[in-house]
Order: C-alpha cells, then sequence, then structure tokens
C-alpha cells in the first residue's frame, strides 16, 4: 500500500512520536485548517494547551465528537512525520485528509514509541538510561490494512502470549479484513480525557520502575531474561543469515546504571564516649544504633550429629568453591589448559576434600569417606574430578578402591554412586599394575571375624561390579600389553590369584544378586578363560551373560 | 512493552478501558487514566458491576483512585466485544435485591454448615474473617 510506506520511510529512529493516540476519532475537514496553524508552533511535550476542551462537550454517556480532543491526537500522529507535515503530505499521496489521519493514528497507534534519552527535564544522572533506539518495527508497516482495528496492540515477538490467545488473535486478524465499509471501527465517542497522565508522567513512573531494576550483575539478578534474550537474538540472526532479508531487531531492556550513593557510616563513635551519635543525610535517613550480634558459642551437642552437620557444612563449602571454579571455566577462554589461578582454586579445593582441617593421617581418609557418603559429596567429587591433574584424580581413584565396601554399604539408601563411574573410569587406564594389585588385593582380603570377603558386597552393587570389571579389564590389558608381566613373579602370582577368586566368586553369586554393571569390557572372558578351568569358565559365561542380559 | 521490553508495565494500558477486580471482590470498570510506581490505579467514568447469576447491573461511580495493593487483576476490555455478552442487564433495584437474596441464601447455608459441625465437636475458622485483624 502506497500510503502506507510514505510515512514508513521518513520515520526514524530519533523520531518521538506522541503517546498512544486515543483509539478513536472522526475527522472533519474543518478541523484541519486550524490544526496546521498549530502545527509549527509546537514543542516536544504535549502542551497543556492543547488538552482537550472539556466544555466543548464530550458527554460522558453518549457518544460525540470531541472536536478538542482531535486537535490533539492528531497533533500527536502529526509530530512523528516531521518531514511531512500535517495536512501538506494528503495532497501529495492522493488521499482525502481523513483517511490520512485515519491512517497515521493506526501507525501512531501501532509503532513502538522509542524513548528519548537525554529528555531535557530529567536530571543529569538518569541521563543514561532507556531502551535502545531502534527503527519502528517494520512488522507493524508490513501487515495492516486500513480497515484493521487498532483496538489491539500487536502482538510482537516480545509479548508473551498464551497460545490459545494468540490463535484467537491471528482468527481475528484474518477474519477482519473481509469487513463491510459500512461498519467503522473508529464510530465511538472520541476521548476527551485523554492524555492525562502526560509524557512526562509516564516517563516518571518508567524511570522509578528501571531504578528499582538496576543491578551491578545482571546475569546472576535476572538470569532468565538475558538467557531468553540471548536466545531471541540467536534466533535472530540465524534467521537473518537463511535470507530473511530485513534485519529485525529486537529491543532490550537496559537498565539505567546510576551511581549508588555513597555508603557512610550512620553511627558514630567517637573516642572515650560512652555512647554512640547517629548521623544522617536526606538520602540515608537516621539508622537506628545497630545491634550487633555477638557469636556465642554454640552448646555441644551430640558428638555424631554434630559430626554430621559439620561433614555437611564442609561439603556445602567445598561445593560453593566448585560452582565457582566451573563458572571461571564456563566464562573464561575455551581451552583445555586452566590458569594459574584455576589450578589453584584447584588444589586448595582438593587439599580440603582430602584433609578437612584433620591432622591425623587416618582420619584423613575417614574425612574423604564421610564426604562420599553423602550424596551431595559425591556430586561434588564427580564434578570436581575433570578439573583435577591426573595424580590427583589417580589418588582419588585409589581411595575409592580402597574403601569400595564400605561406600557400597553407605550407599544403600541413596545408590547414587553410579555418578562417580564415568569420571572415575576415565583414570582407571592411568593406574599402575602395581596400583592395581593393590587395590584389589585389599578387596581380597578377609577381615577378621567374617568369612565374607569385601568383593561379595561390592559385585552386588553396580557401581562395584562396574569399577570391578573396568580394573580387570585394565589389567589384562596391562598383562598383554607387557610381556615382561608373563614371567612368574609376586606379581604375577597375585594377579593370577586375583583373577581366580573374583571368577570363584561371580560363579558362586546367584545371579539374582549379581547386579548389573554399567559396562561390560569385552577381554574379561577371554582373561577368565586363561586363568580359570573350563567348566568354570562355562558357569560363569552363563551367570555374566545372564545378568548382563538382565 | 515499548519502553520496558522484557517486562509487564501499564504504561500502555492507560486511556483504556479495563475491569478491574478488588481484594474486596468488587469488579470496577473504567477507563485507567493514571499509574503509579505502586499499580496505584485512577479509573475514570467508573461502573461498579455487580453480578448475580445471568444478570448484572451497573452503579456509575465516577472517578475511583484505587491503592495498588487492594487490585487482584485487572484487563482491558474490547470494546467492540463488550456488547456482546450472554449476560443480562437489570436495574440497578434489581440487581440489588438479587445480591442481598444471595448473600441471604448463603448465610443460611454457612450457619447450617456451622451448625452440623458444631454437632459434631468441630469448628472450622472462617477464611473471610482471617483478614480482619
Amino acid at each position: 500500500m502506497t500510503c502506507l510506506e510514505g510515512p514508513h520511510s521518513n520515520q526514524g529512529p530519533d523520531k518521538s512520536c506522541g503517546p498512544m493516540a486515543p483509539e478513536e476519532e472522526l475527522v472533519s475537514s474543518s478541523q484541519l485548517e486550524e490544526e496546521e496553524e498549530e502545527n509549527e508552533e509546537e514543542e516536544e511535550d504535549l502542551d497543556p494547551d492543547l488538552a482537550p476542551d472539556l466544555e466543548e462537550g464530550v458527554d460522558e454517556e453518549e457518544e460525540d465528537l470531541g472536536d478538542p480532543a482531535i486537535l490533539s491526537a492528531v497533533t500527536n500522529t502529526q509530530r512523528g512525520l516531521p518531514s511531512s507535515p500535517g495536512i501538506k503530505a494528503s495532497g501529495a499521496l492522493g488521499m482525502s485528509p481523513a483517511s490520512l489521519h485515519f491512517l497515521w493514528q493506526t501507525l501512531d497507534y501501532l509503532s513502538p514509541v522509542p524513548f528519548r534519552p537525554t529528555h531535557p527535564s530529567t536530571s543529569s544522572p538518569v541521563r543514561h538510561f532507556g531502551p535502545r533506539l531502534l527503527p519502528p518495527d517494520p512488522y507493524v508497516f508490513c501487515s495492516p490494512p486500513t480497515s484493521w482495528s487498532p483496538r489491539f496492540s500487536l502482538p510482537s515477538h516480545l509479548t508473551q502470549l498464551h497460545p490459545q490467545h494468540q490463535r484467537i488473535l491471528q482468527l481475528q486478524q484474518h477474519s477482519r479484513t473481509p469487513r463491510s465499509p459500512a461498519k467503522k471501527p473508529w464510530s465511538r465517542q472520541s476521548d476527551a480525557y485523554a492524555n492525562l497522565m502526560t509524557r512526562k508522567e509516564k516517563d516518571w513512573v518508567i524511570k522509578v520502575q528501571m531504578v528499582q531494576l538496576q543491578s551491578e550483575k545482571p546475569c546472576l539478578d535476572d538470569y532468565y531474561y538475558q538467557n531468553y534474550y540471548q536466545k531471541l537474538e540467536k534466533k535472530e540472526a540465524d534467521q537473518e543469515l537463511l535470507g530473511q532479508r530485513s534485519k529485525v531487531e529486537s529491543l532490550k531492556l537496559v537498565t539505567p546504571y546510576i551511581q549508588k550513593a555513597e555508603a557512610y557510616e550512620s553511627v558514630v563513635r567517637f573516642e572515650g564516649s560512652l555512647g554512640q551519635v547517629a548521623m544522617s543525610t536526606c538520602f540515608s535517613p537516621r539508622r537506628a544504633i545497630d545491634a550487633v550480634p555477638h557469636g556465642t558459642p554454640e552448646p555441644e551437642i551430640g558428638a555424631a550429629s554434630s559430626q554430621r552437620l559439620r561433614v555437611l557444612s564442609w561439603i556445602e563449602k567445598m561445593f560453593l568453591q566448585l560452582l565457582e571454579i566451573e563458572e571461571g571455566k564456563k566464562n573464561g577462554p575455551p581451552q583445555s589448559c586452566y590458569s594459574e589461578q584455576q589450578r589453584n582454586q584447584v588444589e586448595k579445593l582438593f587439599q580440603a576434600l582430602k584433609t578437612q582441617e584433620q591432622s591425623n593421617l587416618e582420619e584423613t581418609a575417614d574425612g574423604f569417606l564421610q564426604v562420599l557418603s553423602v550424596r551431595k559429596g559425591k556430586a561434588l567429587v564427580a564434578r570436581l574430578l575433570p578439573f583435577l591433574p591426573r595424580d590427583l584424580a589417580v589418588s582419588l581413584l585409589l581411595a575409592v578402591i580402597h574403601h569400595l565396601p564400605l561406600l557400597v554399604k553407605r550407599d544403600a539408601a541413596d545408590q547414587v554412586l553410579q555418578m562417580l563411574f564415568k569420571p572415575l573410569g576415565k583414570y582407571i587406564s592411568h593406574l599402575t599394575f602395581h596400583e592395581l594389585l593393590q587395590g584389589l588385593q585389599g578387596l581380597m582380603l578377609l577381615p577378621p571375624g567374617s568369612s565374607e570377603r569385601p568383593v561379595t558386597v561390592v559385585l552386588q552393587n553396580q557401581f562395584g561390579i562396574s569399577l570391578l570389571y573396568a580394573l580387570l579389564s585394565h589389567g589384562a590389558k596391562l598383562v598383554s600389553l607387557d610381556p615382561s608381566l608373563e614371567e612368574p613373579s609376586s606379581d604375577h602370582t597375585a594377579w593370577t590369584d586375583i583373577v581366580i577368586l573374583i571368577a570363584w566368586e561371580i560363579a558362586q553369586m546367584p545371579t539374582a544378586s549379581l547386579a548389573e554393571p554399567l559396562t561390560f569390557p569385552s577381554n574379561l572372558l577371554p582373561l577368565f578363560c586363561r586363568h580359570v578351568d573350563k567348566q568354570l569358565v562355562q558357569q560363569l559365561e552363563a551367570t555374566m551373560q545372564l545378568a548382563w542380559i538382565y | 512493552m515499548n519502553y520496558m521490553p522484557g517486562t509487564a508495565s501499564l504504561i500502555e494500558d492507560i486511556d483504556k478501558k479495563h475491569l478491574v477486580l478488588l481484594r474486596d471482590g468488587r469488579t470496577l470498570i473504567g477507563f485507567l487514566r493514571s499509574i503509579d510506581q505502586f499499580a496505584n490505579l485512577v479509573l475514570h467514568q467508573t461502573v461498579e458491576r455487580i453480578h448475580v447469576g445471568k444478570k448484572y447491573g451497573d452503579i456509575p461511580r465516577g472517578i475511583f483512585v484505587v491503592r495498588g495493593e487492594n487490585v487482584v487483576l485487572l484487563g482491558e476490555i474490547d470494546l467492540e466485544k463488550e456488547s456482546d455478552t450472554p449476560l443480562q442487564q437489570v436495574s440497578i433495584e434489581e440487581i440489588l435485591e438479587e445480591q442481598r437474596v444471595e448473600q441471604q441464601t448463603k448465610l443460611e447455608n454457612e450457619k447450617i454448615k456451622v451448625q452440623a459441625l458444631k454437632d459434631r465437636g468441630l469448628s472450622i475458622p472462617r477464611a473471610d474473617t482471617l483478614d480482619e485483624y
């Protein structure tokens, strides 16, 4: 439509269209001559002089033409088109003044009102703020036919509509186009009371609301909106790439950065005085004498519960450090080598994990175990492992293997040891044969006063059996790679003993209690074949395959 | 939305006809003329609409200034669709009478319920009296 294109080309980013025009007016040509003179003299703000003259008679109950209201409305719309002042343009476009006004009102109503950042009336600290000024959304200008009712605001992509609502609006749009020309959507009483709230006042309210929104770290405070906006921008960039020519820029909320008033000590102490003198300014009225809570030593609760509480609070502190490390990794450059600072942090955290402020070596391991007994502690270790340097990670792995039966027992309630499998599994291949042997041997030892080997318990737990299989597989690989290990030595005998023992244990176990491993290494069965007699192997095969299937 | 993208604001609702539901259960319909940062509202040409069943009645009230905290919700009224309602408008006297009757029946039912509960040794505090200090 030609008429639409005209104003579109004139609108630039710095136009201040008037505030939302009142919805419906009828225009009579007699008004237009009066308005023509008024045009030139106007200021930016809507003059109160132009406010509707109440006496000219908008009767509240009836449907009347409120002529003065049109004045203000039209002048509003005209302000958006300074280069083609008012009525003169109508001749150029070849339209009647009435329909042109109609059109301008539509456009004015629909165009996004740009927000002027340098409003002369506001004070200087506030000058920064305002959303990014953009050319009015082209989407607005592309669609509406003149008969389209402006009564519902155009849903931009920023408006979150209920899908039902959206469907209804679309239906309405489609159904409205073949509208009978006789029925005018504008034929309502003109709003004589429009713009009682002036532009200045609206700006003021918005300013107050914006001030309340300011924050130093929007990524934290306004996480969901920032992420949503990033997604939106990405989508638009993709659309642009895909060939949708028009660069549709979406508006973003930019909160003002206003310098916070300097914090001051509202309560002043003079030396040698017995009390405090309260100071106050107009920005921060008098603050009452501060009540300082003195840290009273907590009464000794039962040792067990306090121990548990201590472990829990310790885990929380370590988790916070871990989150910092992860945040650093996320924000920093995407590289696998960590900065010095990050490495220090990780090191510190590892020490914290291991030692827990206990000097006794025995208790160290115990502390680590206690951390691992808590679900959150397991999550902590699982998330920390990718950051650890190899030797530290391997030491953790060995500690886990060493205490595997205990961990399995304690995990009975949560069953979340599995989360440790993947990170730990990565480091299994870094174990030396000797370390492996040591770890496995620990599992084979008969504890005093019990006929059951720890390995039995391990086999019944998914994590335990998976870890065990992975270790055995690694051992088999090492043996096959290094022919020197084949020679009869204490290591070799130890290895064979372990393998035989484990095979025997597996065969002994009823299939039902054998846990299903997370991964089943392919070199296990051949390993068993080598060391164990045929009958046992067959038995093993049956058991393990069955367990694997289920 | 245009002034502050990504937020909800009443600025665009100014000079439009709204239906406002208050905390005390009243329904007001009027043109929203002014707001402030607390969402206090200035309603113009306000009408208090009382609904009883399928009937409603309007009481013209003039100008209302509503304190923001008392508003439950508000929504814009589509002026075209406004008359397109299955409800039947009646006179003020009639609707007030209907309302009184409705209140009375409600109170009576409530009384019966409370009595029945009392007979069984139970007492349930009434939600509407909880708000009063």
